[in-house]
């Protein structure tokens, strides 16, 4: 790490979608964040924290909203030359060679004629695809797809690498190793290749390749923290050491997506209840009843279980609220209550959920807004019920972060579950069920 | 390395060129037939105007007349690409033009176009006063109309629907906007733009004796053409010619779908998007096979390899100076689009434009329609509730055969795959050539055009109710029907609980075009020229034809006005309000 000359810089970025039922988000506020040449840079937080929307603002496939993005101390006009991109689903043009598609971004740097099927070729055989030129992707397993998205990318020689979530859309094994073969592409010369920035979902995968990991956190998305990772490569995963280095990680981001109880908001703050599903909640608690104790880490149980430490943390978010589980650390252990729950059939289980939820301070807001209603009709008979977009109208006002229609069909979803609340699609009604 | 390279294909590259196979020699055939029609249309085109050409009803004539329409056709439907292609990026490119585009567009493809052919003849007209030309082009703009709009929006949605990340990869490989539009956006809106275009292609034949034999006041607009014999045809009572007139009519309409649709349906399957559904692409095409066997091709493109290398070659001095010069010659306008204060201006100047066409147009419209009288109003709006009567109950009957024969077509995919292409062709064919008929055949049995005319106007629309309900039925997911038979459902219930919510949707779709493809055929359907006798019958269509026949411009206005009116209001309130609730309710979501 010499000269440390800064290659890319946003200042102060903040970045807005309109959303199309008209409500704004924000997905990045104020966040400034540098990359440093011959640097890897890795974006980890949970989805919907802007990571890909920043590495979008690198690249300059968008402008920010507010704040600069600058490239070698100058302001970024348009889209960044010396970057190339891989894309998670490929972005692969299915009426074009592997070859065709290598060659994409190569006419526009002025490679023609034979110098154009030279790097071609080239970038072809970095990735192992020999053999494929004039194969087309449908032909392609996912894998090899993904290696024809390198080979793009490395078919410019580009100086800075950006990735967004390479390997997402691979199996385990073809990810693994297509991820060795990066490192080995960055740390080769000849690729040109000096800098990468990858945002990526798993937490093994920014330890193994970064040399820095920027924590990012959502609503708005903001930078929380950075770790640095000086660990020398080659990394072997199954090294003390980078174990050690997950479990720092770990531990962050649990502190990320799990605050501790007393920095939980008081009981009357509104809290919006996670978008997880009853059985999600309820095959957490059976699997904690299988462990001793009732308890395990948040990421050891993500990798049980098969889902990624974003879900996980969102479905132990959700148990948590309903106080069937705590959370001291990044430990997630069954509490009595939820011990209660397990235990219980269906019905007993559905009166359980009925009374946590009456406490719980989003649902009490939405049975006491159905309450009120049933005083206005009260020569009526009685059957309140409020429409749809009512609701949907609270619920935008009190989270303007959280896409309100997914936010209200959780509430409904819950609220059937535990009938306390019934839903009229048709005539797009809420009401209120028993007493 | 691509020394030896070479010289493997040297010697083996003129091997398969040596030949030319059967397939050649019927491109060369084809090709000479496509330039020799060609040149005799343009020889039309600048032959001298003439009141009332002389059809010629000798079966011979009728070859050259059958391939000066499909010329007609052919050339509206290149016109209605170049529209679409450009309508179709502007509204996809920009927020601002696609706000006010799309509902222009949504009104375009919903009004009876019929009644502009008038104001489009007398136009060109006078702009060509010797010549064939203006009446010509007014003819294939009247195809145009028919053919544009569902193009235009077919390309808009490929549009609209290209997966962001590929949009981002080509942006980072440097793509102008002219190279995306080539190898990212036509490729990807290609399968629609052909599928849409065979659409356009039936379309566009519905008003073709309208069209070719088209007459204002005392006056005698007639263009050589299939459609214009059908019509002397009929004035003559000779029915030999009638049958020959239809006979040539198919025999086009099943030569172009097997020759120009289905070998571009299966040759555009490689620009396929999503690769889920290709396994079942069964769609085979002889031409397509037949001239994938073609040597000429090849040929061709080694001949233009050369050619361009050549050119090259030659160019070669005068390279450096053009590299030169390109930056500021193509720099130059870029700049000046992309300053903030010209962009703003040349904004402003648009808008400013539009704003001033639709107030002249509006103005116009407004003092044909201040001559109207309340005795014509009044008449209008009667006749406008009678063809409301009239285009529901055609929807109603089509419904009433298309909707169960949709189903039984869509469930069997042997049987969909067997009718497909005849149904296709069946529905390519202008009904409004087989209403004189019709009529005839209705009269022997007492039936009055009040009653017939719905009869008609369910030729014009039934084909849409039956292709969307085949296509929605074909597409209900294989394990629905599974459980259905699991279950034991009973044929009522499958009936009621499977087929018809399933097909419901694509239903409503259905009415929405055939009610819009009544409201046209009553144009022609309330009133008649056949035998040699007029028939007519009360309706909005009557008066239209009627006030064209008299030259009657202020009434044609308003007929056309109000038809426009109530048609784009009816699709606003009841079939759009129908479609949401039909998707929430009985789509499949997600």
């Amino acid at each position: 790490m010499t000269a440390d000359t800064l290659l890319l810089e946003a200042r102060h970025v903040t970045q807005r979608f309109r959303l199309p039922n008209g409500q704004v988000l924000e997905a990045l506020r104020d966040v400034s964040l540098a990359v440093r040449e011959h640097e890897v840079v890795a974006l980890v937080g949970p989805s919907g924290c802007g990571k890909s929307t920043l590495l979008r603002l690198f690249a300059g496939l968008a402008r920010p909203a507010d704040g600069t993005v600058l490239y070698r101390g100058h302001t970024l006009d348009g889209v960044l030359g010396a970057a190339a991109m891989v894309f998670q689903s490929f972005a692969l043009l299915p009426w074009l060679t592997v070859a065709q598609n290598v060659a994409m971004g190569l006419e526009a740097r002025g490679v023609h004629g034979p110098a154009q099927r030279d790097a071609v070729a080239r970038a072809i055989n970095l990735v192992g695809l020999d053999g494929f030129e004039q194969a087309y992707p449908k032909e392609l397993s996912g894998g090899m797809k993904q290696r024809v998205g390198f080979a793009r990318a490395l078919a410019v020689a580009p100086e800075i690498l950006l990735m967004d979530e390479p390997f997402g859309a691979l199996d385990p094994l073809t990810a693994e190793n297509l991820r060795s073969q990066v490192v080995d592409l960055w740390r080769d010369p000849a690729t040109g290749v000096n800098t990468l920035v990858v945002v990526t979902h798993s937490v093994e995968e920014a330890v193994f390749l970064a040399g820095r990991i920027v924590v990012f956190g959502s609503n708005p998305g903001h930078v929380r923290e950075e770790l640095k990772n000086s660990l020398p490569y080659p990394r072997r995963e199954r090294s003390p050491e980078f174990e050690t280095m997950v479990d720092r990680l770990h531990a962050i981001l649990t502190a990320t997506l799990l605050p501790e109880p007393e920095a939980l908001p008081a009981p009357q703050r509104l809290v919006p209840f996670p978008r997880v599903h009853v059985a999600e909640v309820a095959g957490l608690l059976d699997h904690l009843a299988t462990r001793p104790d009732g308890r395990g880490p948040v990421f050891e149980l993500a990798e049980d279980l098969g889902v990624d430490y974003d879900r996980m943390t969102a479905v132990v978010r959700g148990a948590e609220q309903l106080g069937w589980v705590a959370t001291p650390g990044e430990m997630v252990q069954l509490t009595p209550a939820g011990r209660d729950v397990l235990a219980g059939d269906d019905a007993a289980r559905k009166a359980a959920t009925r009374a946590r939820l009456k406490h719980h301070p989003l649902f009490a807001r939405v049975i006491t807004m159905l309450q009120e209603e049933t005083e206005e009709i009260e020569e009526g008979a009685g059957k309140a019920d409020v429409a749809d977009e009512e609701l949907l109208a609270d619920l935008t006002i009190y989270f303007p972060f959280i896409p309100a229609d997914s936010l209200f069909a959780t509430i409904i979803e819950w609220g059937r579950y535990a009938e306390l609340l019934d839903h009229d699609a048709a005539a797009g009604r809420l009401r209120l069920l028993g007493g | 390395m691509t020394k030896p390279l070479r010289f493997l294909l040297a010697s083996f590259q003129p091997a398969p060129l040596r030949r030319l196979g059967l397939p050649d020699v019927a491109i060369l055939c084809l090709m000479g037939g496509v330039i020799a029609t060609v040149v005799a249309f343009l020889r039309e085109f600048e032959a001298p105007l003439r009141q009332a050409v002389q059809i010629d009803l000798r079966p011979t004539a009728l070859v050259r007349y059958t391939l000066y329409s499909l010329t007609r056709g052919v050339l509206a439907l290149l016109v209605s690409y170049g529209f679409a292609l450009v309508f179709g990026w502007t509204a996809a490119r920009s927020r601002a033009a696609e706000r006010l585009l799309l509902p222009l567009l949504d009104i375009l493809q919903s009004i009876p176009v019929l009644g502009f052919l008038p104001g489009f003849v007398l136009g060109l007209m006078a702009l060509f006063p010797t010549r064939n030309v203006g009446l010509e082009l007014a003819a294939i703009l009247m195809i145009f109309t028919a053919q544009a709009w569902n193009l235009a929006l077919s390309f808009y949605n490929s549009l609209k629907s290209i997966p962001e990340p590929l949009r981002d990869a080509c942006r980072i490989a440097g793509w102008g906007p002219a190279r995306t539009f080539r190898q990212c956006e036509l490729p990807a809106a290609a399968q629609g733009l052909v599928w849409n275009g065979m659409l356009s292609m039936a379309g566009g034949w519905f008003f073709l004796m309208v069209n070719e034999a088209f007459r204002l006041g005392d006056r005698d607009y007639r263009l050589p053409g299939v459609g214009s014999y059908m019509s002397v045809a009929l004035d003559q009572g000779n029915v030999s010619a009638m049958v020959l007139a239809i006979v040539a009519m198919t025999v086009m309409i099943v030569c172009v779908d097997q020759l120009l649709w289905r070998p571009l349906v299966v040759w555009v399957e490689k620009f396929r998007l999503d690769e889920t559904t290709g396994g079942d692409s069964a769609a085979s095409s002889w031409v397509l096979d037949f001239l994938r066997r073609a040597r000429l091709p090849r040929r061709v493109a080694v001949f233009r390899r050369r050619a361009y290398r050549t050119a090259r070659r030659a160019t070669r001095s005068l390279e450096g100076p053009l590299r030169a010069a390109t930056p500021v010659i193509l720099r130059g306008p870029r700049v000046a689009f992309e300053h903030p204060v010209a962009r703003r201006l040349a904004r402003a100047l648009l808008v400013a434009a539009i704003a001033a066409g639709a107030a002249a147009g509006l103005w116009q419209i407004g003092r044909l329609l201040g001559q109207l009288g309340w005795a014509e109003w009044r008449q209008l709006v009667s006749s406008a509730a009678l063809t409301f009567f009239r285009v529901m109950g055609a929807v109603l009957l089509a419904t009433a055969w298309a909707l169960p024969a949709g189903v039984v077509i869509g469930r069997s995919p042997r049987l969909a795959r067997a009718l497909q292409p005849v149904i296709q062709v069946v529905a390519s064919f202008p009904a409004p050539m087989l209403f004189p008929v019709v009529v005839l055949l209705f009269e022997r049995i007492g039936v009055g055009l009040g009653l017939g005319a719905v009869a008609l106007m369910v030729l014009a629309g039934q084909w849409y109710v039956l292709f969307n309900v085949i296509s929605a039925v074909a597409a209900i997911p294989e394990q629905l029907k599974d459980a259905a038979t699991v279950f034991r459902l009973p044929t009522v219930a499958r009936w009621r609980t499977l087929y018809l919510p399933a097909a419901f949707p694509a239903l409503v779709t259905g009415w929405v075009t055939a009610a819009g493809g009544a409201w046209n055929g009553s144009i022609v359907a309330e009133y008649i020229e056949a035998g040699g006798g007029l028939r007519e019958t009360k309706g909005l269509g009557s008066l239209i034809s009627e006030a064209t026949a008299h030259a009657n411009f202020p009434l044609l206005a308003g007929g056309i006005a109000l038809m426009s009116l109530v048609v784009v209001g009816w699709n606003r309130v009841v079939w759009r309000s129908l479609m949401v609730w039909a998707q929430t309710r009985f789509g499949y979501g997600t």
